[in-house]
């Protein structure tokens, strides 16, 4: 999982059927090293089911975790990113 | 997932049976996560219907086989989405330091760019 921040958002209409519904957000990856807290360039796009707002601290969940974050056990998602937790503090 | 630009297409006759009957674009990303290695393109399989310069939402991994139906595709790209816009708020992650931009050349082609 990556700590990011939310850029903003993506819209598509035409879709696999089994990304269907699913917010698509573009979130920021941020890491902290001597120089402090920074972004560091990388950008994906995760399926949101948390309803998080552009500017949020988020972790992002990779692969199979991110299927999970859809339904349990589920393999027919077609996400292989996914927004799991909004971060209220650290 | 990654968003990416489809920059052109791959034919082949002589193929892996597993992706016989399958369309594979070449996509460029806009916006690079993984791989891990940069890479300048990915081959992905394309189940919805994208073009030649349209952008797109690309599924990497397992995830991508699964959604053929079955895992054993020798594949590891799909077209997820085409994208239709692509809202940022560049501000939201700046944090005291540098407004985020898509690199040079590498705007969506429905960027929305808001304050």
């Amino acid at each position: 999982m990556i700590r990011g921040v939310v850029l903003g958002q993506v819209w598509a209409t035409k879709r696999n059927p089994r990304l269907a519904g699913k917010r698509l957000l573009l979130v920021a990856e941020v890491v902290e090293d001597a120089a402090g807290r920074r972004r560091s360039g990388r950008v994906v796009v995760a399926a949101d089911d948390l309803d998080a707002r552009v500017g949020d601290a988020v972790v992002v969940a990779f692969g199979s975790g991110a299927r999970n974050a859809e339904e349990a056990c589920s393999r027919d998602v077609l996400s292989d990113a996914a927004i799991v937790q909004i971060i209220d503090s650290e | 997932m990654i968003l990416g630009r489809v920059v052109g297409q791959v034919w082949a006759t002589r193929k892996n049976r597993w992706v016989e009957g399958k369309k594979l674009l070449i996509v460029r990303p806009l916006a690079w996560f993984r791989p891990d290695h940069e890479c300048g393109h990915v081959v992905a399989v394309d189940p919805v219907g994208a073009e030649v310069g349209q952008d797109v939402v690309v599924c990497l991994g397992l995830p991508a086989r699964r959604a053929l139906g079955d895992a054993r595709h020798p594949v590891e790209a799909s077209i997820a989405a085409i994208v239709d816009r692509v809202e940022v708020h560049a501000d939201a992650a700046a944090d005291g330091g540098p407004r985020f931009e898509f690199a040079h050349g590498s705007e969506p082609s429905g960027l929305d760019v808001r304050p």
